[in-house]
């Protein structure tokens, strides 16, 4: 347990007697890719949200380097180090590109002049250039995921939380995701990775794998160990696992 | 980026308005006055609206709360004009801190009607004080100068134009115009939105302040419905929204446009004139729905490509 990196214990939250999230306690280690699956409804997002500090669990608590986070608010929480992406992107429309992701770099750069230039770097790390002094309002949807990504990079987070960063995009940006985020893991950044389904592309790059369904954790394991589990198989109805 | 046109203009235009009760009658500076008044006010309640998004139909309340400050001090304590002026402001700044730390958890139309709520609560209040001469108002000498008014409100008016200037530019304007795009994805992002809100509220409530002592002495007679004015709120907005809203140079514009217009009108139709005014507003804001300075922007924009 030494280096887990953040801690989820025991967390609980009800929405109008709704159990969105049911005892779940799982842990992330520094630098590890964790994929988070379950089907739609599962609590991923309410999960991201509690992490984020945009929701506060009714029971549990939730700790990153070993310091409860659980009553923090959420700029407290992305300066101690997380950093997160919309599931459904939420640009600062009439902010140009760079400046949607300049935001996030103030944290690091006190000046808007060096926060600018941080953030025309982290731009062009995503394949944005063309684009940086553009509204983020007339982005296309895949450009406007990479926005998201960019916006929480600059924030130099040590843990990345991805709402489904696979959703919407052809097979083929789906492998540039993911290359980018086998990039990440490079840099020694850890990322968790909220996806719907059990993707081969996901089985490819997580180093572990935890499943939710219906608010509570139902497996976790290795990617190898996942596929054989029968809870998940008995979650997604049998489906093919490992394919799609 | 050196723009020496601009600063030249600005220069030139501030070397004008200092001169101008050297040269012009009663009349003009009267209507210089109220322009610059209602511009000030334009820029104090674009910083929290504008820039921030948080729609307000009470900063009136500041300004008010600024003129009876300052009446009473000048009056009852025999302060100098100028320092009793600076404490409306102050006042105004020590009301906004709590009140802003309550109202910035409205969002949208709730805080908009929150706000003039407080502004009619606030009105209520200073009106009932005995001090302030209940609903009879105040009568302050009449030797002061109209000129001190006058100077005093350009000084503000530039002041707010130079803050607004600053902000757009700033960390501190790119957080407020993130948190007005989408507060929660701001804070997640990093951004303290609670500062960043307050310290806007705040810096919207001490220009009205500010105000308010200069057009005590303007009025040298305070009463509720002159100070706690629904219409100069309105005006400040409308010239604001006609400007465009968020944008350094939209309340200076709007001001200047809608002035112009008004004045022009009043001159040739004056039975119906705010009809006419009216109906031109509506014209206007139908053809340029984000204001006139966003909408030359674009157009010189499109020029350059």
């Amino acid at each position: 347990m030494s280096d887990s990196l953040l801690v989820v214990d025991d967390v609980s939250l009800s929405f109008g007697g709704v159990r969105a999230l049911a005892g779940v306690s799982l842990e992330v280690r520094a630098g590890e890719i964790l994929a988070l699956i379950g089907p739609n409804g599962a609590g991923k997002t309410t999960l991201f949200n509690v992490i984020s500090g945009v929701f506060r669990p009714a029971r549990g608590d939730v700790r990153f380097l070993g310091r409860s986070i659980v009553r923090a608010a959420p700029h407290r929480i992305a300066r101690a180090g997380i950093a997160r992406t919309y599931q459904v992107v939420r640009p600062f429309g009439r902010l140009t590109v760079v400046d949607n992701v300049a935001v996030g770099a103030l944290l690091h750069e006190p000046t808007i002049a060096r926060a600018r230039r941080d953030a025309r770097e982290i731009v062009g790390f995503v394949g944005l250039d063309a684009y940086a002094d553009r509204p983020a309002a007339s982005l296309t949807l895949t450009q406007r995921k990479r926005l998201e990504v960019a916006r929480a990079l600059a924030l130099r987070p040590k843990l990345l939380l991805l709402d489904e960063v696979m959703a919407g995009l052809t097979p083929t940006e789906m492998d540039g995701m993911a290359e980018f985020v086998l990039r990440l893991h490079e840099r020694g950044i850890a990322a968790v990775a909220g996806v719907e389904h059990v993707m081969r592309l996901i089985m490819r790059i997580s180093d572990r794998i935890v499943v939710l369904d219906a608010g509570k954790l139902i497996a976790q394991g290795t990617p190898e160990q996942i596929r054989r589990d029968p809870a998940v198989i008995e979650a997604y109805l049998g489906a093919p696992l490992g394919d799609g | 980026m050196r723009r020496p046109l601009p600063i030249a203009l600005a220069v030139v235009a501030i070397a004008l308005l200092v001169l101008a009760p050297l040269a012009l009658n009663g009349y003009v500076i009267n209507l210089l006055y109220t322009t610059l008044l209602s511009v000030a006010l334009a820029y104090g309640w674009n910083l929290i609206s504008g820039y921030a998004g948080y729609f307000s139909f009470g900063q009136i309340a500041f300004f008010g709360l600024g003129a009876y400050a300052t009446g009473l001090l000048v009056k009852d304590l025999n302060w100098e004009w100028v320092l009793a002026a600076l404490a409306g402001g102050g006042v105004a700044c020590a009301l906004a801190v709590p009140l802003g730390y309550v109202m910035l958890r409205l969002r949208g139309p709730f805080f908009a009607m929150g706000m003039f709520g407080m502004a009619q609560l606030v009105r209520v209040l200073v009106t009932a004080l005995p001090a302030s001469g209940a609903g009879a108002g105040l009568y302050l000498s009449p030797d002061f100068n109209v000129a001190d008014a006058y100077y005093w409100t350009l000084a503000i008016a530039v002041g707010a134009i130079a803050l607004t200037f600053w902000v757009d530019r700033s960390a501190f304007g790119l957080r407020l115009q993130a948190l007005r795009e989408d507060e929660q994805v701001a804070g997640t992002l990093g951004v303290d939105v609670t500062r960043a809100k307050m310290a806007a509220f705040t810096l919207s409530a001490l220009i009205p302040g500010l105000l308010g002592g200069g057009y005590a002495l303007f009025l040298t007679y305070i009463e509720p419905d002159a100070v706690f004015s629904s219409r100069l709120d309105l005006q400040s907005i409308v010239m604001a929204i006609l400007g465009g809203v968020g944008t350094v140079w939209g309340p200076l514009v709007g001001g200047v446009v809608m002035t112009q217009i008004s004045e022009a009108l009043w001159a040739r139709f004056p039975e119906i004139y705010l009809m006419i005014f009216g109906g031109l507003l509506v014209v206007l804001l139908l053809l340029l729905p984000r204001g006139i300075v966003p909408a030359l922007s674009k157009l010189l924009a499109e020029r350059r490509r």
